[in-house]
Order: C-alpha cells, then structure tokens, then sequence
C-alpha cells in the first residue's frame, strides 16, 4: 500500500523544507492554519483541491469525530477527513490570528 | 425496469448534428451545480408533477427532464443533472455532467442555456464551478440559493458588483420556500434555442491538466484566486456560524452520543419497515386480492381467465405487497439525505467500513440494500474511489432485501415452531429471521474484506466528506421522490413477474394430453424441473424445489407463486397454510434450512444483474458476482441440510 503512494507523483507547491514536518492531524482544536503542501498521490488530492483544499488555504479543525476522525471548515464549509489524510497535509500555523476579523 | 431505459431519445440524433432543427422546439436548460446546492428542490418547484425519469444512453446516472411551462405559454425543458464538484470525470456523475455540458452525449441536445446554483451560505467554496461553466459560453444564470439563510445569519452578497464581475445574471432564491423564483422563470423565458449550424466557439469544459501536479496545482489555484477576487468584488460577508447546525453536531458527532443516535436511527428505520410497513401492506394486499375476485367473477371460465388470474394476478399481487416498505424506506432515506444527517452517519460509519475494506460513504447503498440493491447500486455513484465502488456494489445483494422476506416467511412458518427462545423476549422464528439478516451481513463483510485483499487491491484511498448545515426536507421533495420510486417498482414489478407468470403458465400447458393440460409432472416446466434434480438433490431439495429455483432466477420472491402453482394451492402466499403443509411433506427441516440459507446467498434477481452491468460497464462483474453468490448459496446449503 505505502509502496504504491510512494511510487505516484505527489502535490507539492514549492519545496517545503523543514516547514513541511507539521501535519494538519497535529494542530489542536479551533487552531486556524494554513495549507502549505498536500503530501499525497495526484488522484488522492485532486478532490481535496476540487473542494478548495490548496496551498494557501486556512482551515481550521473544529471537531473531532467518534472515531477520532478530525473534521474541519474550509472557507465556510465543514470537511470531514479520516486522519490518514489530515497526516498528509503539511500546515503552518498563522500567528497572526484575528487580524481579519 | 424503467430505469434501463433511455426514455424519449431518438439514437443517433446526435448532437449539434444536423442543420435541419425546429427553431419552434422548446429550449434545453440545464441545472448545474455542487452536491447539497439545491439543485434538486428548485427542479422540483420549477417542473413539479410534469417531470420523467430516464436514464442517459449507455449509464444508469438517472436523469430527471422536466418541463416547464411559462406564463406566456411558452414551453422549457428543464434538465437537472448530478451534483458535482468538478469537471474532472472521475466519478460517473462528473463523466456525464460534464459529457451533457458539452454536447457529447449521443441522443442527449446540448443545453441552450444553464442555470449554475450554488448555496450563498457557502459562497467561496460553492464558485468553484463558474471558470468552467462560464467557459460554455452559453446563457448562464447564477442563482444564489438559500439566500434567506445567508441573510438571517447576518452574511451580505452584493449581487450586482458579483454580475458585474463574472458577467452572468444573477438570481436570489430560496428553492425551499420558492422565493424568487420569478426571476429564474424571467430566465427561462428569455432562453432561446441554439443555432447548432451557427459556429461559435467549441463547446469543452477547461480541463484541469492531469498527471503532473504542478500544472494541475497551478490550474486549481488560478481557479481558486479567480473564485477569491470574485468573492472579494461581491463584498461577499460570510454568514455567522449557524448555532443550530453547531448544537446539532455536538450531539450527532459526540463521542458517545454520536454512535448511539446513529444506532437509533438505525433501529427506527428497520422498526418502520418490519412494524408500522404491515397495515399497509395488508390493505395493499387487500386491494389485490379483491380485484383479482373481482376479475375472476366478471369473466367467463377460459385459459385467459386461469392465466390472467391464477398467472398474472397473483405473480404481480405477490410483488406489489412490497410498495409500501419500499416506500417507507426511502421516505426515511429522503429524510436523512435532505436533511444533512446521511453525511454524519457516513462519517460515523466510515471507520467501521474502512476495516471491512469499504469506506463510509458506503453506508448508505448497503442500508438501502434492505429495501432493494437496484438503487442501493445506483446510490453507490457517489462513491469517487473505483475499487470502493466496484467493492460496495459487489456486496450489496447480500444485505437482505425485501424481496427475501415473503421466501423467509413461508419457509420459517412452515418448519420453525412457534415457541419461546429466550423467555419472553424472542421467539425461535424471530431468531432465524435475525440470524439470516445477520448472514447477509458476514457475507457481505467477509467478501469486502477478500475482495479488497485480493482483485481490488487497495491503493490507499481517501474519504471527504462535506457536511452541510442541517435543513428541513422539502416535502414536496419527497413527495416527488416517492412517487417517482413507486413509478420505476411497479413498472418493473409489472413487467418481469408477467413475464415469468405468462411464461410458467404455458410451460405447465404443454404437451397437451387427450384431457388438456399434462399432470404437472408431465409437463414441459416439470421436465425441466427434473432435470435439474440432480444438481440439487445433494441439498435435500426435489423437481419442485428446482422449478420455484429456476423462476426465483428472475426475482426471488416469484418462488412463493411458483409453490402455489405447482402445489395447485389456490392461494399461495406465505400466509398459506395449505402451502406450509405440503412443503413440510416434500422437504426435510435441514433441506427447509439449506433452502432459507441459499436464498440469503444466491443472487436470484434479473434486475441486479442488469444494473450491474450498466454500472460495471460488462459483464465481467455481474458474471462474477452471479458465479460466487450462487457458490456461496450452494455450499450454504449443502453445510445447513448437513447439519440441521
């Protein structure tokens, strides 16, 4: 399985560096950040970009689901993701926090 | 079998073909839009009653037409097609909106105008699909819908700055309530027909480049930042969180809570469908039984009165006993889509799919495979990934559907005894019933799990699922749902088992002896009951049993009325107790078992297979699916009458 993810392309926007080691599974509750690169194969990510998940964006983890699942808003909506995923997503997080609001 | 039909298309009027068009013919608009947008409500209030489901040539992905008539007489013909994210045609609906959009679909005219809605609740997440859209360069309106919403919740849009700036008219309505749909109807009325022959610009979709990710990066984000400035010029306020949604989910999605409403829910759809699904099936049987008096009173004592009334009433009758449960189910069904609690279950559920090498979105085919796995396949289009999808749909007729119950009932009322189990709490015949549901589900889990081990090896695949703000379904919604499900049943129900009783009746006829109809045995249907005797003798089972086995092939529950007729009991059903006593004279208690457990495996119904074919695209899987679950069925059986 993992050799098969390793062996496609993977979505990133620009070399990440070190910036890339903190995943979106690892942000706390409510902590707003953003999308640096999506760390998974082109057919996996086209439809996290399809719904607006793209480097740049800020999601923000809201809930976690009974299944320990995070569940975050993107733009207004709610995202349900399996943690699996929210572990390929590279973030940063913005310190900057209320600032447009 | 409705649904197999391409309905009111001509082959091969292909589109923007010849020049030879009626410029008198009423216009095409279609209904372009993202999942949970609803696309669907305003198509209902738009056409109402004067709608038709069919099929798009060569898919199953249901198309609703409907038309729609203005105020000045004039005439529209509205299309709703699938809710979609995108254009990239990963999953069948994406193929076909976007195969529509752009004309390519053989039979199927090419929209003159397009009607974009999106929720403005969600605005920046919703536009998306305009780049593309706009890109037809066909008359677009954009309806910004649940625009009550966006106002009540404190968000603003300025629509005309937004118009301004993408260059589309722009509409506000609420679908739900019906505000505003005077300016979509003004649209309408505007649409004229294209000019095929007139050269204006080739009609295709931008595709995102594929297979390398830096363009197809770049092509989402320019898309993305065209959606931002397009957002930013709108002034567009996002609405308040929606406390309701919010209350909502800290019970939906507790940690204990979550799990246990889901369960509830659950036990309140199976307890509708066994429990308050009797009245009406009584009455429907009522209904049945009486008019087929009625016939059999009115007309003279000839074969057509035996085939009409012994043949075809009674097939027919046996079959339509269902409507009711199938109707409940998909009441609920509606309920729980409409309302935003499917996507919450769907995440609840995914976890425990994820193990058995499905995924969450698979919940809802499976559940609705209680009631019948022809739209529980169907259901199983949104499921993007191609392996979970051909892995869910592999499984589905395992779960047991209703056509199961009528063989079930007269097989445990004919050979289980009325007692007590557990004390007061459950009966032996309840338990058997249990224990054949919980059956379908080992066989269904279990073929997951090799399935996506061995054929359809997982490549790691992913669950998203976006979960809409909850909302009150429409009730018009549902209404139209369920009078289009109960439409596409009795059409089907009509067509097979008329088939099979017409064919069985003249089986039974022939060769003719000196006093008219052979004995039974004698007969062309009993030669072939013989015949196959052989196959079936190992699990205790007799020429009788074989026949019913044989024209169960068409839909299982055909094998009651075949009982009936062969037993020459007046009236089969699985109430019959005449029925109940022969079959206990011509079948062992293990062969009685084995019989029950080889319906819970075997996938006797025309009507799966045909879908799967459509859904599959050959008959690879549907062969492969027919071969196993009849193994499987076999085996079962050759176990149970072993050891019972």
């Amino acid at each position: 399985m993992d050799s098969m993810a390793r062996a496609l392309p993977v979505v990133k926007s620009a070399p990440t560096g070190g910036l890339g080691s903190l995943r979106l599974g690892d942000i706390p509750l409510r902590q707003e950040v953003e999308l640096v690169s999506i760390d998974l194969p082109l057919e996996l990510a086209e439809p996290l970009l399809e719904r607006g998940l793209l480097p740049g964006c800020r999601i923000c983890p809201v809930r976690i689901s009974p299944s320990g699942d995070p569940i975050v808003s993107i733009d207004g909506s709610l995202l349900a993701l399996r943690r699996e995923t929210a572990d390929c997503l590279c973030v940063r997080i913005l310190s900057h926090l209320q600032d447009a609001d | 079998m409705d649904q197999f039909e391409s309905v009111g298309i001509t082959p091969g009027d292909r589109a923007g073909g010849t020049a030879l068009e009626d410029p008198d013919r009423a216009p095409v608009v279609a209904l372009v839009g993202p999942p949970n947008s609803g696309k669907t409500t305003l198509f209902n209030q738009l056409t109402g009653l004067r709608q038709k489901v069919a099929n798009y040539p060569g898919v199953t992905v249901e198309k609703h037409v409907g038309r729609v008539r203005l105020l000045d007489g004039k005439e529209v013909d509205v299309v709703d097609l699938p809710g979609v994210h995108g254009f990239s045609a990963r999953t069948l609906d994406e193929k076909v909106t976007r195969d529509v959009l752009e004309g390519r679909v053989a039979g199927v005219r090419p929209p003159d105008a397009l009607i974009l809605i999106v929720d403005a609740t969600r605005l920046e997440n919703q536009l998306m699909l305009v780049e593309p859209v706009l890109e037809l360069d066909v008359p677009t309106l954009l309806v910004l819908n649940m625009s009550d919403e966006l106002e009540s919740r404190g968000g603003r849009i300025v629509d005309a700055a937004l118009a301004e700036h993408l260059g589309v008219e722009i509409a506000r309505t609420s679908a739900r309530t019906g505000q505003g749909l005077d300016s979509v109807r003004a649209f309408l009325s505007r649409a004229r027909p294209l000019d095929p022959s007139e050269p204006g610009s080739p009609r295709t979709l931008s595709n995102v480049p594929r297979g390398q990710s830096l363009p197809m990066l770049d092509a989402f984000a320019a898309r993305r930042n065209m959606v931002r400035e397009a957002v930013r010029v709108a002034g567009f306020v996002p609405p308040g969180p929606s406390r309701f949604s919010e209350r909502l989910d800290s019970l939906f999605l507790h940690r204990w809570g979550g799990p246990l409403v889901f369960l509830a829910v659950i036990i309140l759809v199976f307890e509708s469908i066994f429990t308050w699904a009797v009245p009406l099936m009584d009455g429907v049987e009522f209904l049945v039984s009486s008019s087929g008096n009625w016939v059999a009173g009115a007309m003279p004592d000839t074969w057509l009165r035996s085939l009409l009334v012994d043949g075809v009433w009674a097939g027919v009758g046996s079959v339509v006993v269902f409507l009711p449960q199938i109707l409940i189910l998909f009441l609920f069904l509606g309920i729980l889509e409409d309302s935003g609690y499917m996507a919450r279950a769907a995440v609840i559920a995914d976890r425990m799919m994820y193990r058995a090498g499905l995924q969450g979105r698979a919940f809802l085919p499976l559940l609705s495979g209680y009631a019948c796995a022809v739209p529980a396949i169907l259901a199983a289009r949104t499921i993007e990934d191609d392996r979970d999808r051909l892995a869910t749909i592999f499984v589905t007729p395992f779960m047991t559907c209703s056509a199961r119950l009528p063989v079930y009932a007269l097989l445990i009322a004919a050979f289980i005894p009325d007692e007590q189990l557990l004390g007061p709490f459950m009966s032996k015949r309840a338990a058997v019933l249990l224990g054949l549901y919980a059956l379908g589900i080992i066989a269904a889990v279990g073929t997951a799990f090799l399935l996506k081990r061995t054929l359809l090896k997982a490549q790691p695949s992913s669950f998203l699922m976006e979960l809409p703000p909850y909302r009150l379904p429409s009730p018009k919604t549902l209404a139209l749902r369920l009078l289009d499900r109960s439409k596409v049943f009795l059409r089907r129900a009509g067509r097979i088992i008329f088939a099979v009783a017409i064919v069985l009746w003249v089986l039974m006829q022939f060769p003719r002896t000196e006093l008219g109809a052979p004995d039974i045995e004698e007969s062309a249907l009993g030669m072939i009951g013989h015949a196959i005797e052989p196959a079936i003798a190992p699990l205790g089972f007799d020429w009788r049993i074989g026949i019913g086995l044989v024209t169960s092939l068409a839909a299982r529950e055909v094998i009651v009325g075949t009982l009936g007729t062969i037993y020459g009991v007046e009236t089969a059903d699985e109430e019959s107790v005449a029925l109940q006593e022969v079959l206990r004279r011509d079948l062992s208690p293990g062969a009685a078992i084995g019989l029950l457990v080889f319906f819970a495996f075997a996938l006797q119904c025309m009507s799966t297979v045909a879908v799967m074919r459509r859904e599959t695209g050959g008959w690879k899987w549907p062969a492969a699916q027919f071969g196993y679950m009849l193994m499987l069925g076999y085996l079962g059986a050759f176990v149970a009458v072993r050891i019972f």
